[in-house]
């Protein structure tokens, strides 16, 4: 899975420190989603997108093979 | 937010605290022969010393400690990450056993069920601090 985090919050123009504070996670989970290196939780996908006022399939997008 | 069966964070320093002198203790009694006068008690007719009794629960309840205190920031990112260790640690740990079990026989096996008993405690600990470690590093703040 993909997302567009990283520009999302290029948009809001907020750093990854904001982002994890106005959700209530890590700077590192943070990181870890925009470095695809994490799949995050219904929940926090939700909250994420949320944020940003788009739909979660708007900010995660499924990749071939998931 | 999911329950989890986590201690507070601040058992990670109690854990670092009471980890030194009981492995201190530990130490002094396997290679010493040290014993705590005041721990010897008459059971039966047989004087029984608790020095290595009270050093392992002491190395046992601290490594627990430390391996299970909450990080300040403890998510489900940083929880994937202590599942991922414990899974790490406990394959190696038995590799390692498995290893042992081929290559130690007679008597020295002894020391190393000994060991045994810490050693997946001690390899989570470092697997999920050098992860964390690893994971700050490789992300600076920006």
């Amino acid at each position: 899975m993909k997302n567009n985090i990283r520009i999302e919050r290029a948009i809001l123009n907020i750093t990854q420190q904001q982002l994890a504070e106005q959700i209530g996670v890590s700077r590192q989970t943070i990181n870890a989603m925009e470095s695809n290196k994490y799949v995050p939780s219904t929940v926090l996908a939700l909250k994420i997108a949320a944020l940003f006022g788009k739909k979660v399939e708007e900010v995660f997008i499924l990749e071939e093979g998931d | 937010m999911q329950f989890q069966l986590l201690l507070p964070p601040k058992y990670k320093k109690i854990g670092v605290l009471l980890f030194v002198p009981s492995l201190l203790l530990a130490i002094l009694h396997r290679f010493n022969d040290f014993k705590v006068d005041f721990l010897t008690v008459n059971l039966f007719e047989v004087d029984l010393n608790f020095t290595d009794e009270i050093a392992l629960t002491g190395i046992i309840l601290s490594l627990l400690f430390i391996a299970f205190a909450r990080e300040e920031h403890e998510d489900e990112y940083i929880s994937s990450i202590r599942l991922k260790s414990l899974q790490w640690a406990v394959l190696v740990n038995y590799s390692l056993l498995i290893l042992a079990t081929w290559l130690i026989h007679g008597f020295p096996f002894i020391d190393v069920m000994m060991y045994n008993m810490l050693t997946v405690l001690i390899i989570f600990i470092v697997r999920f601090h050098l992860e964390l470690r690893k994971n700050r590093i490789a992300n600076p703040e920006k």
